[in-house]
């Protein structure tokens, strides 16, 4: 009877091995999966960020999936935990906020899961395997020389900053200032954040004209605000005489720049950013572990000029 | 009695536990002995572009001729990027570190004009007043990213260095160059690897002098 049940168990166990061996075949045999979590869907910029890295990760063979936080880093948080359990391999990562954004990506250090930063940062080294970057200070110092230029180093300007917690609006705002406050002739009567957003620059700028009828020149953080404010103009038959700039390469901007409306934006690369953060998960699911802290992406200035050479977003 | 006891001993322990619990959990620091440790961490970008420069002299001394550069970037573009042009970042935007000599052909506001020397038609356009960017940081490709972890502290050390050119090496030179002079410089370049436009191709110096 004792051989009956030894005999049993051993089988049981058996079983059990072959049962496991099947599991961790089946396993083998799926693809990896890949979180690509963006800050928001509502941007086109950020959908062309989102579906370049789709692409990019099941062209390398990786099941990929788009989460949109809505700009919101509670649902970001519901997103990093749904991918920890849902078991993916990696997360290709748009933040919401620099400082919000952080105890996510702990998360999923914390999980094992590397975290690769796209176009914008998190407030803290370490826990993110990589950030890539667009270098959007060194951008607006380029921009920041051809508005010192354009304007004849005088003359009033307002600035239209963008979401206060995001690292980009400062960043690109230092770099316009590191120019641009070295000529004292150029006075920024108002500086207002319309965080990134179209209706909201409209709003401000209309508000702004009000109390500054004379202004020169409009600096935007973004290509969005730049259009809000050209349409502010528009409204208030001030588009003339006022110089506008944005930042990101937006088709409409491109476009804008073509006819003479808007004087210049600065170029991001959202392709060369997904392209290089698949890359780096795919490297890292390798084997690689030396990957730089941050990665800029150089910015290019977009003027009559060179309007040309570029279709929005960089595409080529 | 013993209950008593017993409680009294478990009371004296759950105290002291919390007591020990407490102590190692709170601790007092005079705020500017805390801020005084912040500011040391802080990176120092002006003193770190001081060293830069001392590095990048004789880099920039075993720089290509600007002649040989020029005729580099018609011939063959791409085998003038591959060997002489360095960038920290991903993307076109890309510098080179060059040196040459010419003869003072015109003094504009923002810039000057030189007819490079040994060439027949080479014009070179120097900064004379707008010096930002990271063209000298990044040109002498002497510069690890990995030792960064910070995007702030490197475009910090780009803006030393171009004040450091503003401020200490332009001033000196402007006061004494006319129209006819002629200069030895050295300095970088940026240009667009898949759109290069040497027609607006302006030198930022790092060292320029009249030969006199």
């Amino acid at each position: 009877m004792k051989k009956v049940m030894r005999t049993i168990k051993y089988l049981m166990l058996l079983l059990l091995l072959i049962a496991g061996g099947c599991k961790n075949d089946a396993k083998k045999d799926k693809p990896k999966k890949i979180a690509v979590i963006v800050s928001t869907l509502n941007n086109p910029w950020f959908v062309f960020l989102a579906e370049t890295a789709v692409k990019e990760a099941t062209g390398m063979g990786y099941e990929a999936r788009i989460f949109d936080s809505q700009n919101n880093t509670a649902i970001e948080t519901e997103h990093f935990e749904n991918a920890i359990v849902s078991g993916f391999d990696a997360i290709l990562f748009n933040p919401t906020d620099a400082e919000g954004s952080v105890s996510n990506v702990g998360k999923a250090k914390v999980a094992g899961i590397p975290v690769f930063c796209m176009d914008r940062e998190v407030n803290k080294t370490g826990i993110a395997t990589s950030q890539i970057l667009s270098d959007s200070y060194s951008g607006c110092v380029t921009i920041a020389k051809y508005f010192v230029q354009a304007n004849n180093k005088k003359g009033k300007y307002v600035e239209l900053l963008g979401l206060v917690g995001d690292n980009n609006t400062w960043n690109r705002s230092k770099g316009f200032h590191s120019v641009v406050d070295n000529y004292p002739g150029l006075k920024m009567v108002a500086q207002q954040s319309a965080d990134f957003d179209r209706n909201k620059a409209l709003e401000v700028m209309e508000s702004i004209l009000t109390a500054n009828p004379d202004i020169d020149a409009v600096f935007c953080g973004n290509d969005a605000m730049a259009m809000g404010a050209y349409q502010a103009l528009v409204a208030a038959g001030k588009d003339a005489n006022v110089k506008v700039f944005g930042f990101d390469g937006a088709d409409d901007v491109v476009d804008a720049i073509k006819e003479g409306k808007i004087m210049a934006t600065g170029m991001q690369f959202p392709e060369v950013m997904a392209q290089t953060a698949a890359k780096y998960a795919d490297e890292y699911l390798k084997g690689k572990r030396d990957f730089p802290e941050k990665m800029p992406v150089a910015v290019e200035i977009v003027t009559k000029a060179n309007v040309d050479n570029y279709l929005a977003y960089g595409k080529k | 009695m013993l209950a008593m006891v017993q409680k009294f001993f478990k009371y004296l322990f759950l105290l002291f536990l919390l007591f020990v619990i407490g102590y190692n959990s709170i601790y007092f620091k005079k705020l500017d002995e805390v801020n005084a440790a912040s500011v040391s961490k802080k990176f120092d970008a002006k003193n770190y572009a001081a060293g830069y420069f001392q590095k990048l002299l004789p880099v920039l001394q075993q720089s290509v001729d600007i002649n040989s550069l020029h005729g580099l970037l018609h011939s063959d573009p791409s085998k003038a990027f591959d060997t002489y042009s360095h960038g920290l970042g991903i993307g076109n935007i890309k510098y080179f570190l060059t040196q040459g000599k010419g003869k003072v052909i015109s003094i504009e506001e923002s810039s000057m004009l030189l007819m490079v020397n040994d060439s027949s038609n080479l014009n070179i356009r120097i900064a004379t007043e707008f010096v930002y960017g990271n063209a000298i940081r990044d040109a002498g490709g002497i510069i690890n990213l990995k030792d960064f972890t910070s995007t702030s502290d490197l475009n910090d050390v780009s803006a030393e260095i171009n004040k450091k050119i503003r401020n200490e090496v332009l001033p000196t030179f402007l006061k004494q160059v006319k129209t006819g002079d002629m200069v030895a410089f050295a300095g970088a370049i940026e240009l667009n690897r898949q759109h290069p436009d040497m027609k607006q191709m302006e030198l930022v110096p790092v060292t320029i002098n009249g030969i006199y």
